[in-house]
């Protein structure tokens, strides 16, 4: 066994100082295409209804029934705008960060000697930019460990390989 | 204890594995088809001679298949030990072969069914933190087997176990009747009443049904429309119900401990604990300190009075953490010079009793106030518009008083101690939870941060650990980002392996 020793550290290294990434914009016109491929069909099922299914009184009130589904989405994609540049990541020597949110801020890290694997995938979408996505996790519940999504293939492969040899080590 | 058996080649278990894989078996078909058998014994006196012989025949030759079955079984599960993996062969048509390296093994844990009892085998279950398949279940070896296999995988994980049952060491914990039935009444009842129900409840679908299949429902409902008319206006009904819900409580509150606890004997070695238990289902569990990621000492304010609270220890999951219940290993009824001895085995904890508790920050409070009378006015709304009654306010005159009084308690109750490498943090409403966690075992750190928190600048701080989530609530933002810090520099720089 080691000698025991329990230096005073006077500088712990500060989550606060990392510098970190933004991740990639083009991510931001991957979530809106699939903002867009969800919203579509709502709306055209809304004017279906609109036309074939509504009664004369529900039709009444069909400018506000429009005007409330459109300020909702127009304030889902104002709120993914604003957050969008929220989403960061750091790599240290010995762990991985990832921060978001705008209303909820969030910050995770991992450090790499406790990761269990480490995962990257490509949604179609993501696909078409070059974009992947990079999942870590660690033991236990293993539902909301850190992930970032929208970051270049090449760099994801490049961060996986990092990890990788960092955790065998 | 020299090892007479041989492992390096593959062996089978005792050849009454038979029996208790046939069994086990014939309980398996009847679980799922118990509501067939019991509207064939309703209607069995209808069945015509013929009819009744085919029924017989049919049974006779299930039973034999679930024979065939249950040896084809045996025969075809074989394990060996070699280079220091456990590896198991089984299946009949699908054949699986399965390889557990003796460090990834979790414990080895003993069991006994009745069956297992009456012909004197062991059941040897041998758990990893991995995925529910690599669970393995040899389910008959005669005691010096499953010993000897015990003590070969132990060595190899670096723990040496004397040899268990028959040695005269003292149990830190022993349980007896008396103290089983002072635990059993200070169980928290209304827990336990709703699980029971939830047992009814699903009993009661099962055999509606039945009694739909028999065409009787009508009668029935007349019958409770009848009964309604008459009892729901009296005072009396109400009585009987909560006097009849409390004994039920009670009384699931006393089969639940005594078929787990029966008889609980704790034992403390050198570097795991030996815990056994159980009433019908004997189970021993060997718990390697090293691999208990963190431990919870609870208590009640009835445990309280008398002096004994629980210890839960908690071990790494995989996936979802409800799936294993069975995972988190109490004692029940340990004094407070037990938990001590407990404690300090496992940790050093001098340090931390020193420390000082640290509270949340008001906004903690101001939150949850916030919450709850959202919540509770909501309901009142709801209900409101739903009876139309203004009287249905009236009962906020003591439904507001209790949830300030919960509120309170709740508050009161939320601390937390930190100090180089402990975690204490403290929780609960009526019972209180004291959670021991050390640092260089948490998995991944999070902090939270809602706008109103950071108008207060305050943030939430959640400890990811093997066996689940450990939360700090409304901690001032510069301690939090300390905490942080601290914590990744401990696990960073540990060597010491999390399990």
């Amino acid at each position: 066994m080691a000698i025991f020793s329990n230096d005073l550290v006077l500088e712990l290294p500060d989550i606060k100082k990392i510098e970190f990434i933004k991740i990639n914009k083009n991510y931001l016109k991957v979530i809106l295409i699939n903002l867009f491929l969800v919203f579509s069909p709502l709306y055209i099922g809304l004017i279906l209804l609109h036309q074939l299914v509504f009664t004369k009184e529900i039709n009444e009130f069909i400018i506000p029934i429009y005007s409330v589904f459109t300020a909702v989405f127009g304030f889902v994609i104002w709120y993914i705008l604003l957050s969008f540049t929220k989403r960061k990541y750091a790599l240290r020597e010995k762990d991985i960060s990832y921060k978001s949110g705008l209303l909820i801020r969030q910050i995770t890290t991992v450090p790499f000697s406790r990761i269990q694997h480490v995962e990257t995938d490509e949604k179609p979408i993501s696909r078409i930019f070059g974009l992947a996505s990079l999942s870590i996790y660690t033991a236990g519940d293993s539902s909301d460990d850190l992930v970032i999504k929208g970051i270049t293939k090449k760099k994801a492969l490049k961060i996986k390989e990092f990890i990788t040899t960092k955790i065998n080590e | 204890m020299s090892n007479s058996f041989d492992f390096s080649n593959f062996s089978r278990q005792s050849p009454k594995g038979v029996l208790v894989i046939y069994i086990n078996l014939i309980y398996k078909v009847i679980r799922v088809s118990w509501l067939l058998l019991f509207l064939l014994v309703k209607d069995f006196s209808k069945v015509s001679k013929i009819g009744a012989n085919y029924i017989y025949l049919g049974l006779a030759l299930l039973l034999l298949f679930l024979l065939a079955r249950a040896y084809l079984i045996y025969k075809n599960f074989q394990f060996k030990i070699a280079n220091e993996h456990f590896i198991l062969k089984q299946g009949i048509l699908k054949k699986t072969n399965t390889s557990i390296p003796f460090h990834r093994i979790q414990n080895i844990n003993f069991k006994q069914n009745i069956i297992q009892q009456i012909i004197g085998v062991f059941e040897v279950s041998i758990e990893t933190a991995g995925s529910k398949d690599t669970e393995i279940a040899i389910k008959a070896l005669p005691l010096l087997k499953a010993e000897a296999l015990k003590e070969l995988v132990s060595k190899s994980t670096e723990f040496n176990l004397k040899e268990i049952i028959g040695t005269d060491k003292k149990p830190l914990v022993r349980i007896g009747l008396k103290e089983l039935l002072k635990v059993s009444l200070t169980e928290n009842h209304l827990q336990n009443l709703v699980l029971f129900l939830a047992i009814v409840i699903g009993f009661f679908q099962q055999i509606e049904q039945i009694i739909d299949s028999l065409g009787r429902t009508e009668a029935l409902d007349g019958l409770i429309v009848e009964s309604k008319n008459v009892l729901s206006v009296s005072f009396f009904f109400v009585l009987i119900v909560l006097i009849f819900l409390t004994i039920i409580a009670l009384l699931s509150s006393f089969v639940k401990v005594f078929l787990v606890h029966f008889n609980l004997t704790a034992y403390l070695k050198d570097d795991s604990f030996e815990i056994n238990q159980g009433l019908f289902t004997k189970k021993s569990i060997v718990l390697k300190k090293q691999k208990i990621q963190n431990i919870t000492i609870s208590t009640n304010p009835l445990k309280r009075l008398i002096g004994i609270s629980f210890i839960t220890f908690k071990q790494a999951l995989s996936g979802k953490v409800n799936v294993k219940k069975d995972k988190l290993i109490r004692l029940v009824g340990c004094k407070i010079a037990q938990v001590e001895i407990i404690k300090a085995s496992l940790f050093n904890v001098t340090e931390l009793e020193k420390g000082e508790k640290i509270y949340p920050n008001s906004y903690y409070k101001r939150r949850i106030f916030a919450f709850t009378f959202l919540f509770t006015i909501s309901i009142y709304l709801v209900l409101y518009l739903i009876f139309l009654h203004v009287e249905i306010l009236y009962a906020a005159i003591l439904v507001f008083p209790i949830i300030l009084f919960l509120i309170n308690k709740k508050v009161k109750k939320r601390f937390y101690k930190i100090t180089d490498s402990m975690l204490l943090v403290g929780s609960g409403l009526l019972e209180t939870h004291l959670t021991y966690l050390e640092i260089f075992k948490v998995q991944n750190i999070k902090m939270k941060q809602t706008l109103f928190q950071k108008r207060s600048n305050v943030a939430d701080i959640i400890f990811q650990t093997a066996s689940g989530k450990i939360f700090i609530p409304c901690v001032p933002f510069e301690d939090a980002i300390k905490i942080y810090n601290h914590t990744l520099y401990k696990v960073e720089n540990t060597k010491t392996s999390w399990m």
